[in-house]
């Protein structure tokens, strides 16, 4: 009795339940003569009485999903949603009586225009840098390099995050930095570029390079070397290499990674208050943290926000299309 | 027909130059780039090791164990928490997104991932607004705690339900057939067969959360100063002090270390397509 119980508890786990049909098809017929019948008992009580809908495989796995999707909710969800609201009220209204408004969206279209415009430049700059200087280095590891895993373990470093990095660059900007003297000998005067546009683009570039790396080597992990050795045996040249066989074969590599770092350079906060001149320092986060938590006007920090998110979640959306899923279903 | 000639010299491929010239041009190039992955780091070793005299000395590292303890202490503790409120909800829930039929499977999972892609300024000014007028807990630890999870433990899911995908049912059904019940099963065989991908979760978690200042800049009272958090304080209030440099690469040595011993246990397998290459 206590063996059928237990047999009936698992036949009714969802995904368990043909597996468990096949395992049992394959493992003797003894037991699958009384089976079905007791199952099909069972499904039908647990579907008509609400005690058990419980015991049901759907109720079970929700009831399993329920705490991260509590606390997506609570936390990510709401949040967001209140964000759009309080967006749409008049300067510390919401306080009181929410006056609602678009005010704060055309004032962010009208006097923040070139706040917006800075950002997507530096984020796509930024992303340009390191695909082109990102696509030599991903094939060369995924084809010439035997230390790959020391090479990944070194591209840890920058993920740690903006802040070590921007902190570290600013004294490699100094003259009296540790590559000083290098700076010396070559002729460059470095001091100039600390406080620059391409002091925030080198940090934003490094920060991002092994995000682009991740996704053009996946792709080129795919592609077989028979193709390009198929190719040089025909007679191409290496740039027809690169443009008629691996650059179509790594394409959705590239819209990938390039996504993928455009998404996170659009966030980018720390590398221009570091490192930036007060032009770069007008990017929409540093413009949300100054407009939300050191003036207190609620209303614009929060539409400045919507327009990142928004900006953010269109270019992951695309990314993931084109990535298929790398991190999902 | 000039393009059809083959050229079959042993120095082929290449278009012009020996191959020994373009495979040290390779290495050299990774390696220079792996240099600038280490460069930030290492100007902020030098800095801290060296008083503006030139003299070096270890001496900075007291702030550290000094006034930098509680910021320290406070780091751990949060991503202490974090990791085990994580281990709590991405367990069941990847367990439950694998193993279950679950209506509208997809559509759940870009839900929990949704403040993945959130930027970091977007979820802190979101959280501050709710925390402080719709939740009513401004500045505490509770609303800091729950901001960590909600944007670490969909990292924490991806690699436990790789794994999860990995594990071949044979196991689960033996163990079934053999009379375990279904708790006696997860512990004792699911568990540690899924010990790797719930590794690279805590992983990712300790990473990020260890390092995180951004959202925390925005939603941390006076009174929860995380040591990154007092980083990037220091380093906007009081420049580049050799005391600060000292915390900074403190803290990289730390989440270095936590890198590489994983690497060496368990590699890099359970962590692709997620944070972390």
């Amino acid at each position: 009795m206590v063996n059928r119980l237990r047999f009936r508890r698992a036949s009714r786990r969802g995904g368990l339940t043909h597996r468990h049909g096949a395992l049992l098809s394959t493992y003797g017929e003894t037991q699958m003569t009384h089976a079905p019948a007791e199952i099909a008992i069972e499904y039908e009580i647990a579907e008509r009485s609400p005690r058990r809908w419980l015991s049901t495989p759907r109720a079970r796995g929700m009831l399993l999903l329920a705490p991260a999707i509590l606390v997506a909710v609570l936390f990510s969800i709401i949040p967001l949603i209140y964000l759009f609201q309080v967006s749409l009220t008049r300067e510390s209204s919401f306080f009181f009586n929410a006056e609602y408004t678009a005010d704060n969206y055309l004032n962010v279209f009208g006097r923040y225009r070139s706040a917006i415009i800075e950002t997507v430049y530096l984020a796509g700059v930024a992303s340009i840098l390191d695909l082109v200087l990102g696509y030599p280095f991903a094939y060369i590891l995924i084809r010439k390099i035997r230390y790959r895993e020391f090479v990944r373990t070194m591209m840890t470093f920058p993920l740690f995050g903006p802040l070590y990095l921007a902190f570290g660059l600013f004294y490699v900007f100094l003259p009296t930095g540790p590559l000083g003297g290098v700076f010396v000998l070559l002729g460059v005067d470095i001091a100039k570029y600390l406080f620059s546009q391409a002091a925030v683009l080198f940090s934003m570039a490094v920060f991002t390079f092994p995000f682009m790396v991740m996704n053009i080597g996946a792709a080129l992990a795919n592609v077989d070397p028979l193709l390009e050795e198929a190719a040089r045996t025909l007679g191409a040249k290496p740039w027809q290499i690169f443009t008629r066989v691996l650059f179509p074969l790594s394409w959705g590599g590239i819209v990938a990674g390039f996504l993928m770092c455009f998404g996170w350079n659009l966030g980018v906060f720390v590398q221009p208050q570091l490192l930036g001149s007060p032009k770069e320092q007008s990017v929409i986060s540093l413009q949300m943290f100054l407009k939300g938590l050191v003036q207190f006007n609620y209303g614009l920090a929060a539409a400045l926000g919507v327009l990142l998110m928004v900006m953010a979640f269109a270019v992951t959306w695309v990314s993931l299309r084109f990535s298929r899923g790398a991190l999902g279903a | 027909m000039a393009s059809m000639t083959v050229d079959v010299s042993p120095h082929a491929g290449r278009g012009s130059g020996p191959r020994w010239f373009w495979n040290a041009l390779a290495h050299g190039y990774v390696w220079a780039w792996m240099a600038i992955f280490a460069l930030p780091f290492l100007a902020t070793l030098i800095y801290s090791l060296r008083t503006p005299d030139g003299v070096w000395t270890f001496s900075y590292y007291q702030y550290v164990f000094g006034s930098f303890r509680e910021n320290l202490l406070l780091s751990f503790e949060t991503t202490l928490i974090t990791i085990v409120i994580n281990l709590l909800i991405a367990i069941p829930a990847a367990y439950a997104i694998v193993r279950y039929p679950i209506p509208g499977k997809s559509f759940i999972l870009s839900t929990l991932n949704l403040s993945l892609y959130t930027p970091a300024a977007v979820m802190g000014v979101s959280l501050v607004i709710a925390y402080a007028f719709l939740f009513r807990i401004p500045q505490t630890m509770i609303g800091l705690i729950g901001a960590y999870v909600v944007g670490t433990f969909p990292l924490m899911l991806v690699p436990i339900i790789v794994a999860l995908r990995d594990l071949p049912m044979v196991f689960e059904e033996a163990a079934r057939t053999l009379g375990a019940t279904r708790m006696q099963t997860f512990w004792r065989v699911e568990l540690p067969l899924l010990g790797p991908g719930i590794s690279a979760g805590i992983l990712l978690t300790f990473v990020i959360i260890f390092n995180e200042f951004l959202v925390t800049l925005f939603i941390a009272g006076p009174g929860l100063t995380t040591a990154a958090l007092r980083v990037y304080n220091l380093a906007r209030t009081a420049g580049f002090q050799p005391s600060t440099a000292a915390l900074a690469t403190t803290m990289q040595l730390v989440s270095f270390t936590v890198v590489l011993l994983f690497f060496h246990f368990f590699g890099s397998r359970y962590l692709k397509g997620t944070y972390l290459i």
